[in-house]
């Protein structure tokens, strides 16, 4: 059941070379040896194999932020484009940015609940690179970041989450205390300060200094999973409470979704939330990995990319549409 | 954060509504505290939330650097980190460091910040796989930048010079790998 609640997992840590300031990205000198340096130590550690390396300046913009919508690289690394570089290692989703807020920003994510999976993936970069290089670490204060909610072990873990029971039954209140009791943060992944369009949440730890990275993932993989219990013991009851009504909201939002001509971004999360509600139950014969593929494939850059026209406006929203209906035609019903 | 006792305070943020939090930070022995009120104090956990923490930092860093503020016809003197440049009001204003060595020039700034955000202020979790190559090569740009310091301070300009260029081939030698 958990795999129909938390949409992937994704660990990332930030690292810094010893002997470069911090704001290589606003420095071109500094910023082009964090890259070659990378680069060199990731080929030494014959760990180079299958990363590409991308420099920002030489995507369009339209790609680049096609990238950030499917969370490959983060929307900060889109400020500074002139020296932002990152090699991407596409097959498992693994990428190491650079010239972000820190030097390195190597991240991994994990489709479901894994996230020691994508720690797992960090830490071969981490050692790879550590061995050839040397980050800026202090035996007290761990490995110095630019800023000090970074510093310790710089990891950040963190959970997609899909809660469309728990914020029905106005609970997000409650989740949101439970989490911060613990030392870990939630937030909306789509929409302005505290909306959660589509009803996506990210919880991720709080804190980076004093705890082990081991003891991080714990901490929000326990989370993690009680949240899912609780959005599981909604769902259930709703099956068995109310079934048709269940169903009646998930098959409206499969008939919009297959029949709009004109779909709005904000509109399309509240049907997806229905229809990806209805896949997790079982309503749908709809996979859940088309479900989530949906969710980056419908994004502004994406639909750009796709149509490879700037698109705008009430443009976008048809080309949604037609998009929405054909991805759908090709995973099958 | 505890909640607040005094009877009426106004926010020191907005100066609009009632203060009902108190953020201590503990420096050198001393506490210093600023008084919020509820929307004030959510702005700042929501700039926890958001990972925008300049907000706080300034928040906290004014708390720390505005009690010991001395009179305005006094000047005050900034706390520099020798190695980036980078003063503290600097810090305090972007909530960034400017390089590694500014955690110890800020450190006394630092701690009670770092304590105050984590909780703890000892790393527990991985260290970097230093190999000795590496540290060879620390070794070097360190070594040559002790000599260039102590060729300067003898006032040997033409070998500080030189060893301003190795240290600027060594840089670009990496650059170009």
């Amino acid at each position: 059941m958990r795999h129909g609640i938390v949409l992937s997992s994704r660990v990332r840590l930030a690292r810094n070379y010893e002997d470069i300031p911090f704001d290589a990205a606003q420095r071109p000198e500094y910023a082009a040896m964090c890259v070659n340096r990378t680069t060199t130590a990731l080929k030494s550690a014959k760990l180079g194999e299958g990363f590409d390396l991308l420099r920002l300046r030489e995507m369009s913009e339209v790609s680049r932020t096609a990238m950030a919508e499917s969370r490959l690289i983060s929307r900060d690394l889109l400020r500074t484009p002139d020296t932002a570089a990152v090699l991407i290692r596409v097959d498992d989703a693994l990428t190491i940015m650079m010239n972000e807020d820190d030097h390195l920003r190597i991240q991994a994510i994990r489709p479901e609940l894994d996230l020691t999976g994508a720690a797992q993936a960090c830490f071969q970069v981490d050692d790879a690179l550590s061995r050839q290089a040397v980050f800026a670490f202090d035996e007290q204060l761990g490995y110095l970041t630019a800023c000090p909610t970074n510093t310790g072990t710089g990891m950040r873990a963190s959970l997609l989450m899909h809660l469309p029971m728990l914020t029905r039954g106005k609970q997000m209140g409650d989740v949101g205390q439970l989490v911060a009791k613990v030392g870990l943060n939630i937030r909306g992944v789509y929409g302005e300060g505290s909306e959660a369009l589509g009803n996506i949440y990210q919880i991720s730890n709080q804190v980076t200094l004093g705890r082990t990275e081991q003891e991080l993932i714990s901490a929000v993989t326990a989370v993690g999973v009680q949240l899912c219990d609780m959005e599981t013991a909604l769902r259930d009851k709703a099956m068995k409470d109310g079934r048709v009504a269940l169903e009646d909201v998930v098959f409206r939002a499969w008939g919009t979704l297959l029949h709009a001509r004109l779909m709005p971004l904000n509109e399309f999360y509240q049907h997806w939330s229905n229809i990806r509600l209805g896949a997790a139950l079982g309503l749908l014969k709809l996979p859940l990995t088309l479900a989530d593929a949906l969710l980056d494939q419908v994004q502004d850059a994406h639909l750009r990319v796709y149509a490879d026209e700037p698109l705008e406006g009430v443009q976008l929203d048809e080309c949604r549409a037609t998009r929405i209906r054909e991805l759908i035609r090709l995973g099958g019903e | 954060m505890a909640e607040n006792e005094n009877s009426f305070m106004l926010c020191e943020e907005c100066q609009v509504n009632e203060a009902c939090y108190t953020i201590s930070v503990m420096m050198g022995g001393q506490v210093t505290q600023r008084h919020l009120c509820a929307d004030c104090m959510a702005k700042m956990n929501m700039s926890i939330a958001t990972g925008n923490v300049k907000h706080l930092l300034s928040a906290i860093l004014t708390a720390i650097t505005g009690a010991e503020a001395p009179a305005a016809d006094e000047p005050r003197e900034d706390v520099i980190c020798e190695r980036c440049q980078t003063t503290l009001s600097q810090f305090t204003k972007s909530g960034r460091l400017g390089c590694p060595a500014c955690y110890k020039a800020f450190q006394e700034q630092l701690t009670p910040m770092l304590q105050q955000i984590h909780g703890r202020v000892q790393h527990a979790g991985r260290k970097p796989l230093n190999t000795e190559a590496a540290q060879r090569q620390r070794f070097r740009h360190e070594e040559l930048m002790r000599q260039m310091e102590q060729a300067v301070a003898v006032e040997d300009f033409e070998t500080a010079a030189m060893l301003r260029d190795q240290l600027r081939a060594l840089a670009e030698k990496e650059g170009e790998d």
